[in-house]
């Protein structure tokens, strides 16, 4: 007998995606959760996938990994959750089981990726699965459609019993903790400046989250004006616009020639560089000398005061070619890594709740899931003031 | 004299055919690791094609490669049918595999030793490449599928091993595709559990090409022993084994390409 059939958002090449009518998920796994779908977002790293960065993609996956919506059926051996819940959940697949995770290490669960073998082969070893984002980080399907199967449901997944809107707690499922983690990996301390380079969704929170770990002062670095007035508005966030300043000088000029105690690389892989390292980056890739466009990297290595933290948000693919030395003789403290989501949940909706952050402040369109083709073009070419693009099912 | 020579001869004749029928019958059990091997390959290639993931992917390199050794086994010009075991058995020994992989898995190695014994749970680890069923106390069959309805089946026992916990399987049958697989348990350091180590003698006939094979694919052999203590560990850690089973894609339902 053939399976009931849903909408799903998926993926077919470069800048080539599609809605397509697919077998709805079932349950598999007795810890196994079945969401319908109200609100899910498309991230800034989902633009990796579009602009066709990311290795083992396989035409017709079904993407997202910012979803949110109902329990509809749960597993036998699900206790936390029933159905009917309302749930965001987080884009980290993780156990709860295994020694990372018992150290808060969610998104390197040594369990949640069917995989493993092939991330081992290419990384030394395997982070946890993630929703809609390659075959080799576990080939789930995503949560840009009309169900999601959500497996390990008693440990992602977080309840929302308050009349919060999805819009208000959505993106507790990615990019608010992920912002607020590269903030915390910034070890910033009193009277510090930490410089942000990126202000689309997830540069937003880590400027919002720097903020509130108590940055005296914060820096947003980008080149698109409605973005940098967002930083401005929101966090109160001195700018920079990379493609009318030099970004070194700037940054010497507003400490003083320490340069920033901290530095967030929100970007990632597809950086647009200037310069002569603009024009060579996308030819080093193309002919496979490098898998990144690591301009953001080398300028914030270059920037951070001596001594100082380079905390990087932002995605990576495989080789990049930045420069260690300075960063080894300049002493820098460099942390990464995909978010520990679930560590953060709790404490990130209880500043919801209390009204200390509205997240909702970087949603620009919110459409039906059926736009995702114009949306995915319109958020990767930065058209129309695009910041956040909310879809619902 | 002529009746010496005849007691001669007759020595001699039932030497030679000792000789000849132990030669025949480690030809034949030869003949049917190869034949076992090319099943295993041809398994492993057909539910690496079925899954159509990288993982199926991997899994149906395995497969080639092993049914190549084995092919290759068969048809090699170079092999001299009359040969004799005791030379052809070094042959053997010299193309057969060794897998050793580890893992770190939380919990108690009695606790992992009880677990791993049991048919089923090595049912779970092993499917769908190879089906175990509990055939009597410490005894099991394992059977691979192959193309064509066809499969090769043996038996193994769960032997002492050296420590308590550790866990020693000896091949009964002839055709089995393994001499010996154990795993070891040892503590690990601090409070991560144990560490699992897994010793897998697989032993496929093949030749230089297979053994060059190993070393320019060198992902692929080792595989076998990561994915099944990947599985291991997510069943003695959560209680299931992550899968992309009946995951929906645009190219229908399952981990498909």
């Amino acid at each position: 007998m053939s399976r009931e059939t849903m909408e799903a958002v998926c993926w077919h090449g470069d800048r080539d995606v599609r809605v397509d009518e697919v077998p709805r998920p079932e349950i598999v796994n007795p810890t196994d959760a079945i969401v319908e779908i109200t609100a899910t977002a498309i991230c800034g790293s989902d633009l990796h996938l579009y602009n066709d960065r990311v290795p083992s993609m396989r035409e017709g996956d079904v993407l997202g990994h910012e979803p949110m919506g109902e329990v509809v059926e749960i597993g036998d051996e699900v206790e936390n959750l029933e159905i009917g819940d309302r749930v965001v959940v987080p884009f980290t697949i993780s156990c709860g089981e295994c020694w990372f995770c018992e150290q808060g290490l969610y998104s390197l669960c040594d369990n949640s990726n069917p995989n493993a073998e092939i991330a081992r082969k290419m990384m030394g070893h395997s982070p946890a699965g993630l929703f809609g984002y390659s075959h080799m980080m576990g080939g789930y399907a995503g949560g840009q459609a009309e169900y999601l199967r959500v497996p390990y449901a008693d440990v992602g997944p977080i309840k929302i019993d308050s009349d919060l809107s999805d819009e208000q707690v959505l993106f507790l499922s990615d990019i608010f903790p992920t912002g607020y983690m590269a903030a915390e990996n910034a070890d910033i301390e009193e009277n510090d400046t930490v410089a942000v380079w990126g202000c689309g969704p997830v540069g937003q929170f880590a400027i919002q989250s720097a903020r509130m770990l108590g940055a005296e002062r914060v820096v947003a670095i980008d080149r698109v004006p409605e973005r940098l007035e967002m930083a401005s508005e929101h966090a109160d966030a001195e700018t920079i616009d990379y493609a009318d300043e030099d970004v070194y000088d700037r940054l010497m000029e507003l400490t003083g020639g320490r340069g920033p105690d901290s530095c967030i690389d929100a970007v990632g892989t597809d950086a647009h560089g200037v310069g002569l390292d603009g024009v060579t980056d996308p030819v080093k890739r193309d002919v496979k000398l490098q898998d990144d466009h690591p301009y953001v990297l080398r300028e914030a290595i270059k920037c951070c005061r001596k001594g100082g933290t380079l905390s990087v948000p932002g995605v990576y693919v495989g080789r990049a070619n930045v420069p260690f030395g300075a960063a080894m003789n300049k002493a820098l403290t460099i942390k990464t890594g995909q978010t520990h989501v679930q560590r953060y949940l709790d404490p990130l909706l209880e500043t919801i709740e209390d009204g200390e952050i509205d997240p909702s402040f970087v949603v620009s369109h919110e459409e039906p899931l059926d736009a995702a083709p114009e949306m995915y073009e319109t958020f990767n070419d930065k058209d129309d003031d695009c910041i956040k693009v909310i879809l619902t099912p | 004299m002529s009746a010496d020579a005849v007691d001669s001869e007759g020595e001699t004749s039932a030497a030679e055919t000792a000789a000849a029928n132990r030669e025949r019958r480690e030809s034949d059990a030869g003949q049917w690791r190869r034949v076992g091997t090319a099943a295993l390959g041809g398994a492993l290639v057909v539910t690496g094609l079925r899954r159509r993931s990288l993982g199926g992917t991997a899994i149906a390199l395995v497969g080639g490669w092993l049914s190549a050794r084995a092919v290759w086994g068969l048809v090699r010009p170079d092999r001299d049918p009359s040969a004799s075991a005791s030379q052809a058995e070094p042959e053997l020994d010299d193309d057969s595999l060794t897998i050793a992989e580890s893992v770190t898995v939380a919990k108690p190695a009695d606790e992992l030793s009880e677990l791993l014994s049991d048919a089923e749970t090595l049912s779970r680890i092993a499917e769908p490449v190879v089906e175990i069923e509990s055939t009597g106390e410490d005894r099991q069959r394992w059977t691979v599928g192959a193309p064509l309805d066809r499969s090769v089946s043996w038996e193994a026992e769960l032997t002492a091993a050296d420590a308590a916990a550790d866990l020693r399987w000896e091949s009964v049958d002839e055709s089995a595709l393994f001499d010996e697989l154990s795993v070891e348990f040892r503590e690990a350091p601090g409070d991560r559990g144990t560490i699992a180590t897994l010793r897998l003698e697989l032993d496929p006939p093949g030749s230089e090409l297979g053994r060059s094979a190993i070393e320019r694919l060198d992902v692929v052999p080792e595989s076998l022993g990561g994915v099944a203590l990947d599985r291991f560990k997510s069943l003695a850690e959560t209680g299931e084994i992550p899968t992309t089973e009946a995951n929906p894609s645009a190219r229908g339902e399952g981990d498909l390409v």
